[in-house]
């Protein structure tokens, strides 16, 4: 992670953070056989910007495929094709680079033309939303939501992957607070899957999409989340309490916190309570650490993966996707 | 080559143009609030909720939908932000924007929120919180768009 570093392009940074991944997986480039990545246009400010910046990322005259969704579903479609027997070893990287753009304004070029753009409407403004239907069921809460920033704030310092506080937070609207918000980073994270024995192995994938508008959608039920959890639990045959370690991806403090509440972990009304309470939720300091999208699903695999290698067994990553984690993805990996 | 070169940054900008296409159902959704005043929605024949705004067909069931129901225009305010930063084309904040759910509706809709003293806003978001009943307020001038209306916090 980093911040308007100007000594490094885009294409640059890409290929410092997959380079990375290669070497920590104690492997070469030439022992991959394909290559799935995660970017965007909008955050990258590049038109087909993963086709221009494939190359940096390992995809020279490799299998690759590219989408425009979060870091995890890469890891899930890697996942697949390497349990297909289609690829041996697959690069999986996921990157944007927040400082070069304006993500707000993305955000809202993002929304429906008809319906939301006219009002500005943001990611954050619906991570608003859901507070706010949150706090009208559980009241204020204002001690436990202070004890959970801080608890996260102290996570992400002692992240050593965590970007610096010179990078900035991404403004809020009320109910959210300062202390609630993301810090923005410039992001590649890459992850390598393949079919030979491993210390680390994925035992459950599970994806879940939600309704297309947002106001169609249960604000704090949030099936798409539940159904992505149960399906990856059900496929590792293992239930929440199995768990060593939660690595759970939101925009913002209580995205991450109420999500707990909708996978079942906390009880309605203790999101912000457990999250301060549990250092075996978002560990890593969340959004707190760094934040942007499409990284953030991959990001939490790799904190994930990181820190059961220090200690744990098991853990579930989560990754979201516009607009309002609209889309879910889930993966627990099982360390022997 | 010098080693420590001054480091290149050039701005850019994508500015160019789309026509998006509404079309038929939401063109009538549309033309019904122009012309008539009514926030319409349409019925899912398999489930038989009535979904704001209308479309033609439901994602949750994947059916098409069938009858046209007017709603509203009162409503149930579920849930809001109050804006509190300046962006172009937008009022000065603070404003408040929700998604309200409108009688004889199961999906809620995104509009301007007024009728709520923003002097302090955290007494304004205390009151927010409660889902109070709101109203459908129309401009004079329609276009056929949906900032035709907002909504305004009933009064107690």
């Amino acid at each position: 992670m980093s911040w308007a570093d100007a000594s490094y392009s885009l294409e640059e940074l890409i290929f410092k953070g997959v380079k990375r991944a290669l070497h920590a997986s104690k492997t070469c480039i030439d022992a991959v056989d394909s290559v799935v990545l995660a970017a965007h246009d909008l955050v990258d400010g590049r038109s087909l910007s993963s086709m221009v910046t494939a190359p940096a990322a390992g995809a020279y005259l490799r299998d690759e495929i590219r989408l425009a969704e979060d870091g995890l579903v890469a890891l899930s479609l890697a996942g697949a094709r390497v349990a297909a027997g289609e690829s041996e070893l697959s690069i999986v990287a996921a990157w944007g680079r927040a400082s070069e753009g304006d993500f707000l304004s993305q955000s809202r070029a993002a929304m429906d033309p008809f319906l939301v753009q006219p009002f500005g409407l943001t990611e954050a403004d619906i991570s608003a939303f859901r507070l706010s239907r949150w706090l009208g069921a559980h009241g204020p809460q204002d001690e436990a939501r202070v004890r959970a920033a801080e608890m996260r704030l102290v996570r992400a310092r002692q992240n050593p992957r965590a970007i610096d506080t010179s990078a900035p937070l991404l403004p809020l609207n009320a109910p959210l607070r300062v202390d609630e918000a993301p810090r923005c980073a410039d992001i590649v994270v890459a992850a390598l899957v393949g079919s030979r024995e491993s210390a680390c192995h994925i035992s459950g994938i599970g994806h879940g999409t939600d309704a297309t508008l947002v106001g169609d959608r249960d604000w704090l039920e949030r099936p798409a989340l539940r159904t992505a959890v149960e399906q990856a639990l059900g496929e590792a045959r293992l239930s929440l309490k199995d768990l060593d370690l939660f690595e759970i991806d939101g925009m913002t403090l209580a995205d991450e916190a109420l999500a707990l509440e909708a996978i079942g972990l906390a009880e309605p009304g203790d999101g912000f309570g457990l999250y301060a309470r549990s250092d075996r939720i978002n560990p890593s300091g969340g959004s707190a650490a760094g934040w942007c999208y499409p990284a953030m699903g991959l990001v939490r695999f790799a904190e994930c993966l990181l820190r059961l290698d220090a200690g744990g067994k098991r853990g579930v990553a989560v990754g979201s996707s516009p607009i309002g984690d609209q889309t879910q993805t889930a993966v627990v990996l099982e360390v022997a | 080559m010098n080693a420590d070169p001054e480091l290149i940054t050039i701005p850019g900008r994508w500015d160019f143009e789309y026509r998006y296409f509404a079309g038929a159902t939401a063109s009538r959704f549309f033309a019904e609030i122009r012309d008539n005043r009514r926030i319409m929605g349409t019925r899912c024949a398999k489930s038989g909720r009535v979904l704001v705004p209308a479309r033609s067909f439901s994602d949750a069931e994947y059916e098409l939908t069938t009858d046209w129901v007017e709603t509203g225009p009162g409503g149930v305010l579920e849930v809001f932000t109050i804006v509190g930063t300046k962006f172009s084309g937008l009022p000065d904040p603070p404003f408040v924007l929700g998604y309200v759910t409108l009688d004889g509706a199961d999906t809620a809709i995104l509009n301007y929120i007024s009728g709520v003293d923003l002097t302090d806003l955290d007494v304004a978001a205390r009151i927010l919180m409660t889902r109070p009943r709101v109203s459908a307020v129309f401009k004079e001038a329609r276009e056929g768009r949906i900032t035709d209306f907002h909504f305004k916090v009933e009064q107690k």
